[in-house]
């Protein structure tokens, strides 16, 4: 197997965070983590002088290449040595297209520059951001050789999928003279020479490349020493104090999406304090939900909050008032307030909004490919094109009179204007009675969703593992429980007192500063959530700490690997054997999970992928920590340094204090065992 | 229903009380009480006429307020439309799921999925 690393940074470029290039940490990393080839990537530019200095001081095989960036995503392109002078041109091409952040070229463009792609590697990002995906994948399947993940877990989905796409896995390190760490992710390729065309072959199958070197994708590298982990279950064990912690913050650090539920982070403590925390915590995980179901009522309230039913009152009052004044003075009318325009109204421009509703649910009849044939059975397509046709002719005229009318009603103000102001009559204030009864229907209709959405109802009911998350929906009991809702401090005693009438306590919650206007929607109605057990109860404090154990595991899946520390510390034996272990087992089988115990119950049960154990030593008055790992059934443990381990004495030891009190309490179970 | 009639040289309104008043007497009440019905229900004017309303007045208030409601009923139509659409799918999405619930008979499927689709053509 070849160790090789594709995607790797040399240059700053303008899409880089600044990073000065060091020679001899690429020679560092080269020779300690005996890569056999890798790929100098950079960001659409290609530095010959720099590629050439940097073959002549590697022990590896080093190709040129470019990282792209298109319209859909990133790309590398890596070039045979034997094409150099064609692919610096290339190159070139590329550097001059995409000079800064934000540009970027098509698919057709990077055909068009590098004329038969077929010649070089092109490895696009595939479930790595930024990724490219779907069509503009397809576009480029007949080149592709691979696709790049940034994760063991993705490089594992992306060999179990049914995808035609080899995974590959690579480092884009930036190589610079302070680099703490060196990468852990490469590639190994099951190629006999190391040659540009048996290593495109090679990763054109699924079944040539892997995570390791000798355990094919059972195995990944964790650790820049080389420590590796399985990409399934592993179990860490070691008594206290030997460093078994700090190994998995080391993970946590080392990698980029990590959840980790650390020891006790579970446990009930303070109740009220937890029981704060817990609503807090399901609230929170819940809270795109409680967003998603008003979203609706949200839109609704956004366009009511602009209705000011006050201001229309007062225009219409104004429009009888003056109207009756200027009738009262009609015998007073002069030259000018006898004009037709002094009076006149202006014209009501009307809202196009149900006609381009009606254009739209037409299309849709028409353009829908998926029940086409319905469709056809029912209605003439031909004649529901000549139906949009008309509408939208219908919409032009009606656009058109608008903005006629629009103009007109500006030249009436003006001259309106001009008028009063050489006359003493009085002028009639004009109102839109269309826009004021509109205004009224609307806080009508307003008032009544906000009614039903008050009415008590259950609004979601969801199964997690054998608990149920019951949503319900109920007016608010109190000020007290609004200003909760709102997190703002505040008084809400007036708005409550007006909370049975919506519109007017949407006013009251308006007039108080202190609110957010966007937040408003979440004031009317009362959202909870309670968990039920099985039996269809109140979930007890420690049933409370198994559904948070489960709800992060299940939130894991969102990450690259999943840290445990201790579970026992939070859970009767009970639940571990029944429920944690099983649910642990089966997230492993989608990505590298580690677990430390010192419980039998988790350690010897779970069914562990790979075990390993820590250990502290004091050598020389120096204090050495040393991780062994293997196989669960191997007899022994082995570590980088090649010590070795008793798996069947760490394994007592760890998990059942000793041989000797395992015996002991196994003869103490065997005496009050009922042999009847 | 007659709103607005024109009379012994006056323009007169249907009042409350179903009898007619002079014109001169609106109140703003009373005029969005004939918005309503012009929206909502079949209504007649009289047409003003200068030589029928001589009422100089109750010429400007008549022409103003005919003109006014005239234009709402040829509007009728598009209020009755407008007014149905408003917030349709989010009236539709409550009711349905207070109703659900009134039936005792809510299922978390029913009540998360979104309202059926009013046809619209």
């Amino acid at each position: 197997m070849k160790r090789i690393d594709f995607h790797i940074h040399t240059i700053a470029t303008a899409f880089d965070a600044t990073f000065k290039f060091a020679l001899s940490t690429l020679e560092r990393y080269v020779s300690e983590t005996k890569l056999n080839a890798i790929a100098i990537t950079n960001h659409n530019t290609f530095d010959r002088a720099q590629f050439s200095e940097i073959v002549a001081a590697l022990n590896a095989v080093v190709f040129p290449g470019i990282e792209v960036t298109l319209n859909c995503g990133h790309v590398l392109i890596v070039a045979d040595v034997v094409h150099l002078d064609l692919f610096e041109e290339q190159a070139q091409q590329i550097s001059k297209r995409i000079t800064q952040p934000g540009d970027s070229i098509t698919i057709d463009e990077l055909r068009e520059v590098f004329g038969n792609l077929a010649d070089h590697l092109v490895i696009p990002h595939y479930d790595k951001k930024p990724a490219i995906r779907g069509k503009a994948l397809e576009r480029l399947a007949d080149f592709v050789s691979c696709g790049e993940v940034d994760s063991a877990k993705k490089f594992i989905r992306a060999v179990k999928s049914d995808a035609n796409v080899t995974p590959v896995l690579f480092s884009d390190v930036r190589i610079c003279e302070a680099l703490d760490q060196l990468p852990t992710r490469h590639t190994f390729v099951d190629c006999g020479d190391v040659t540009f065309a048996a290593l495109k072959a090679c990763m054109n199958d699924k079944s040539k490349v892997a995570l390791s070197e000798n355990e094919g994708n059972s195995l990944f590298q964790i650790f820049e020493d080389g420590q590796k982990l399985s990409t399934g279950l592993n179990v860490l064990l070691g008594e206290r104090s030997t460093g078994k912690t700090f190994t998995l913050d080391k993970i946590n650090e080392s990698y980029e999406q990590v959840k980790y539920i650390r020891q006790f982070s579970l446990v009930q403590q303070d109740d009220a304090a937890y029981e704060r925390e817990f609503s807090r915590d399901l609230q929170r995980t819940r809270s795109q939900f409680v967003a998603n179901y008003l979203a609706g009522f949200k839109a609704v309230l956004d366009d009511v909050m602009a209705v000011d039913l006050r201001a229309d009152e007062r225009a219409v009052e104004n429009y009888v008032g003056s109207l009756r004044e200027s009738a009262e003075e009609a015998d007073r009318r002069d030259a000018f307030s006898n004009t037709a325009l002094f009076d006149a109204a202006e014209y009501p421009i009307s809202d196009d909004q149900v006609l381009s509703d009606l254009i739209a649910s037409v299309r849709q009849v028409i353009e829908n490919v998926e029940y086409r044939e319905v469709i056809e059975r029912h209605v003439d397509i031909r004649s529901l094109k000549q139906l949009a046709v008309e509408l939208i002719e219908h919409l032009w005229a009606k656009r058109m009179d608008s903005k006629k009318k629009s103009l007109v009603n500006g030249l009436v103000r003006d001259i309106k204007e001009s008028l009063k102001r050489r006359t003493s009559a009085v002028q009639v204030q004009d109102v839109d009675l269309y826009r004021v009864m509109i205004h009224k229907r609307k806080v009508e209709r307003f008032s009544e969703i906000v009614k039903r959405l008050q009415e008590e109802a259950t609004i979601s009911e969801e199964a997690i593992q054998g608990f149920r998350v019951v949503a319900t929906k109920a007016p608010f009991a109190g000020a007290g429980e609004i200003k909760d809702a709102s997190g703002v401090r505040t008084a809400f005693r007036d708005a409550f007192g007006e909370y049975r009438n919506p519109y007017a306590y949407l006013q009251e919650l308006l007039a108080n500063d202190a609110l957010t206007r966007s937040e408003l929607y979440k004031l009317f109605v009362k959202i909870t959530y309670r968990i039920l057990n099985r039996d269809g109860f109140e979930v007890s404090g420690g049933e409370r700490s198994e559904f948070r154990l489960l709800q992060e595991i299940k939130d894991a899946q969102n990450y690259d690997i999943l840290l445990i520390d201790e579970p026992e510390s939070s859970f009767d034996n009970l639940f571990l054997r029944s429920d944690v272990n099983q649910i642990i087992r089966e997230i492993s089988t989608t990505m590298p999970v580690v677990v430390v115990t010192h419980n039998s119950t988790v350690g010897a049960s779970i069914g562990a992928d790979y075990l390993l154990y820590a250990k502290k030593t004091v050598e020389d008055g120096k204090v050495t920590y040393r991780l062994y790992s293997g196989h669960p059934t191997d007899l022994l443990l082995t570590s980088l340094d090649g010590r070795t381990i008793s798996n069947h004495e760490i394994t007592l030891n760890s998990l059942e204090a000793g041989a000797e009190t395992y015996d002991h309490r196994r003869q103490g179970y065997e005496a009050i065992e009922d042999r009847r | 229903m007659k709103l607005l009639k024109t009379e012994d040289n006056q323009g007169h309104f249907l009042g409350e009380s179903g009898a007619f008043t002079t014109v001169d007497r609106i109140t703003k009440e009373d005029l969005l009480r004939l918005v309503e019905l012009t929206l909502t229900e079949e209504v007649e004017f009289d047409e003003y006429d200068s030589e029928v309303v001589k009422n100089q007045a109750h010429q400007i208030l008549y022409r103003s307020i005919y003109e006014k409601l005239r234009g709402l009923r040829e509007r009728k139509q598009e209020f009755t439309d407008e007014s149905e659409r408003l917030y349709l799918q989010e009236y539709e999405k409550y009711r349905e799921e207070s109703s659900q619930q009134h039936a005792g008979q809510v299922s978390s499927e029913a009540t998360q999925s979104a309202p059926p689709d009013e046809p619209s053509v």
